[in-house]
């Protein structure tokens, strides 16, 4: 892959299968410095004629499953709107500064998830026919659906496109630093037969996408805390912000548990919301820390691009904020890799991108204010955990993993409300199959029951 | 300034400095700044560009007895206050008695030029009280004979919700105020709209205000707050492709500033220029001096009327400087936009 300056990419929004060439315009940087895309912005006026039109339009009805299939097959194969899977997997990787290997494998990731949609819809409702003409029917809850997107991983677009597939109509705000992902997704879809009026695509400010999330029937919003904080109490708005993903580790920590620990936290370049943020323990918490710390400064300082690349770069002016905000971390904690010969957090790359060092550190309490802290690459807070300390610090877990045999503590933990996900043993945080929630029963979400009676 | 020439605007400059700095004529206000100055505004001012000798007294009319702004030669005159908006802190107040409506007189012609319409009545969705632009709308609805519909809106509560973070309250307070310019258009004829963007935007949002809007009225004028290139468009080729939609920059010192009918190749959609009589925009930079044609500056305004003096008062706003039209002598200015640092005190655009 070359990294010489190509031609800017320009991207604007689409209303129905329509390109709208905004006059509005934004710049999205390039992790090797400089601009990659020219992106056309909705403003809201924008926002409020394109609700309109795919309200009028929204019918309900799901679309053939065949559009999902077929659009898995074109997003991995195709050349969509002139831009080959290559194109897209190196503009995702220069926005993003995600690896080439992270991106090639959230491209298999999608694709499996699109064609695993009726096994999950099946797996995510209870049976419905109750014989005698009584049935149940699983039904959306509205006709419109808005899509709030961050822009640290490529899959969470699934969300929207299985709105589509149980029949909504779908407004799509991209993630600032990723309008490559739905904006292909949606072409996919497009060509593979789903009717153009049945989306739009609208890149925009936060303040247009609350506009959306508000008007939509159901909607979803990703990102961080000040930015899904205030849809919390709202019941048509899912929310993923931080995922401040934890593990216990009451086990000894051998090497398998410490490569195990590493690659929970480093996966992705540490970018998933179910990447791996804090670590309980009753062991030695200075000799957790410091294996982790070691394990993760093997990692290597490569390209994005290169074929053995882990972790993530960002543009100079991410990671100059970054470090500010990691350095008053590392002064206020034990700081393991700096013992282990990690010194910086961000180290600049020979071609202009910034790489992200893991960072591990080590708290005196479970119940420090760090523990918890969830930073877009591996950062990991490791704390003691006693049997007095009880569930409280494992709240607030998207995932929580557990290296333990006490049964009366994982029972606690899935029961307790703000624990989302339990995994037992040396299973990474992100495993599923269908009718493994990630945070709730997302189909059910988006679908209720309709009670259906027929005479006989 | 030395390189703007304008020879019509120094002769009105020196003959109103005699006005305002006469003991007969001139008001409390300045008369008390006069041994203050340094110099002698009669004798040595002699144009444009001597007005940035003066200090840039516009935080002072936040706290100066309305009173004393009255020039003494118009004491017999009824006055009038008016607030500025209160976008950042406590009001400027300016004193009028018959300025504005003269201004307004030119302004309308402006408007009409536009293609607003001479006649019909008038909907104004925005600010009345303390606020010069009920006023404005006002006269213009009056001098074509038109019946003037008003809505009550506070624009200094919705900015208070909105820095306050209580943006569902400010929404709801909008919302109020769409139901009665509703109540208004379902049964009146109302022929010319004045609002602002952010209130076009929650017009759009309701379909049956919308289509009573859509389908009455034949000219929305825009002001109060900037408008985005593409929002602007929207709102002309999308929602309004029948009416004229036309802007007006302005605020409570300066007074209004019309666009000036586009012309096919204008960089800009909506390009503004002042009343030539007594105003003059300058677009300037970090020193002081005028920025190039073409290049964005912070709007330095000068306004000199019988009524009142405004000299060297740097505005809250940027835009980029505009050469003038053909016959004209005051630059035109685009793509208005609110400078964000000022006197950190945080500003907040509201609905006005």
């Amino acid at each position: 892959m070359s990294t010489a300056a190509p031609a800017t990419v320009v991207l604007d929004p689409s209303v129905c299968g329509r390109r709208v060439a905004s006059s509005d315009r934004s710049r999205l940087p390039s992790v090797l410095g400089g601009d990659l895309a020219d992106i056309g912005t909705a403003p809201r006026l924008l926002a409020v004629a394109a609700l309109n039109e795919i309200r009028a339009h929204a019918d309900g009805r799901p679309p053939a499953f065949e559009v999902f299939t077929g659009a898995a097959e074109l997003f991995a194969t195709a050349t969509l709107d002139g831009e080959s899977p290559q194109e897209y997997a190196r503009r995702v990787c220069h926005a993003t500064g995600l690896t080439a290997t992270a991106v090639d494998q959230a491209v298999a990731d999608l694709t499996a998830e699109l064609r695993a949609l009726p096994a999950t819809t099946a797996a995510e409702l209870p049976a419905t026919g109750f014989g005698d003409g009584f049935d149940t029917r699983w039904v959306p809850r509205g006709r419109v659906f808005a899509a709030v997107m961050a822009s640290n991983h490529p899959v969470p677009n699934i969300s929207w496109a299985q709105a589509l597939f149980h029949g909504y109509s779908v407004l799509v705000k991209p993630g600032s630093r990723d309008p490559f992902t739905p904006a292909r997704l949606l072409a996919a879809l497009t060509a593979a037969g789903l009717e153009p009026s049945r989306a739009a695509f609208l890149p925009c400010s936060r303040e247009v996408g609350e506009y959306l999330l508000r008007e939509a029937d159901r909607g979803i919003i990703y990102g961080g805390e000040s930015a899904v904080s205030t849809w919390h109490q709202r019941e048509s708005v899912a929310v993923r912000g931080p995922g401040r993903t934890k593990a216990l580790l009451d086990t000894a920590a051998d090497d398998d548990v410490i490569e195990h620990l590493a690659l929970s936290a480093s996966f992705d370049g540490g970018t998933r919301c179910t990447n791996l943020s804090a670590v309980l323990t009753t062991g030695a918490v200075e000799e957790v820390a410091d294996r982790l710390a070691e394990r993760l400064a093997k990692l290597p300082s490569l390209p994005a691009t290169d074929g053995a690349a882990t972790l993530l770069v960002v543009n100079r002016a991410r990671a100059e904020a970054l470090r500010e905000q990691v350095a008053a971390l590392r002064a206020s904690l034990t700081d393991h890799s700096a013992r282990a010969g990690e010194y910086e957090t961000v180290v600049e790359l020979v071609d202009g991108s910034f790489l992200l060092r893991p960072v591990v550190l080590s708290a005196d309490r479970a119940g420090h204010p760090a523990v918890g802290t969830e930073l877009p690459f591996p950062f990991v807070v490791v704390a003691p955990w006693t049997e007095a300390d009880g569930v409280e610090p494992l709240r607030d877990s998207l995932v929580l993993n557990l290296l333990t045999d006490r049964e009366e503590l994982v029972e606690a933990a899935v029961r307790e409300p703000s624990v989302r996900k339990v995994t037992r043993g040396r299973v990474l945080p992100w495993t599923a199959t269908p009718g493994i929630p990630h945070d709730d029963n997302y189909t059910q979400f988006l679908l209720e029951p309709k009670g259906l009676v027929a005479q006989r | 300034m030395s390189h703007i020439i304008d020879p019509e605007f120094d002769s009105h400059i020196s003959k109103l400095m005699a006005w305002h700095f006469g003991a007969e004529t001139g008001s409390p206000f300045w008369l008390g700044k006069l041994d203050g100055l340094g110099f002698d505004p009669v004798a040595e001012v002699q144009g444009l560009a001597d007005l940035t000798r003066f200090p840039d007294v516009s935080a002072e009319l936040r706290s100066v007895p309305a009173q004393d702004l009255i020039p003494r030669g118009l004491a017999d005159r009824p006055f009038r206050v008016y607030d500025s908006g209160g976008t950042t802190g406590s009001p400027k107040r300016i004193v009028d008695s018959a300025y504005r409506s003269q201004v307004t007189e030119w302004a309308r012609e402006r408007l009409i030029a536009n293609g607003v319409p001479a006649d019909g009545n008038w909907l104004h969705l925005g600010p009345s009280g303390p606020h010069v632009i009920g006023f404005d709308t006002g006269r213009y609805a009056a001098l074509g004979g038109g019946i003037f519909y008003t809505v009550d809106l506070d624009p200094r509560w919705v900015k208070k919700l909105l820095s306050d973070g209580r943006g569902e309250e400010a929404d709801s307070y909008i919302q109020h105020l769409l139901d009665q310019a509703e109540t208004v258009l379902e049964s009146q004829d109302v022929a010319v709209l004045n609002t602002t963007p952010p209130l076009l935007e929650a017009i759009c949002a309701r379909p049956r205000l919308y289509e009573l809007v859509r389908t009455k009225v034949r000219a929305i004028i825009w002001a109060g707050t900037s408008i985005s290139r593409e929002s602007l468009k929207q709102l002309d080729e999308v929602f309004f492709p029948a009416a004229h939609v036309v802007g007006v920059y302005g605020n409570s010192l300066m007074g209004v500033a019309p666009q000036r009918p586009a012309r096919p190749g204008d960089a800009y959609p909506s390009v503004f220029e002042p009343f030539p009589e007594t105003t003059r925009l300058h677009l300037v930079d970090e020193a002081g001096e005028p920025v190039a044609y073409g290049e964005r500056g912070r709007v330095l305004l000068h306004l000199v009327s019988e009524e009142m003096f405004l000299p060297n008062v740097l505005e809250r706003d940027t835009a980029i400087r505009i050469e003038p039209r053909d016959g004209s002598t005051v630059d035109g200015l685009a793509d208005v936009q609110t400078y964000r640092t000022l006197d950190d005190v945080a500003i907040i655009e509201g609905v006005y």
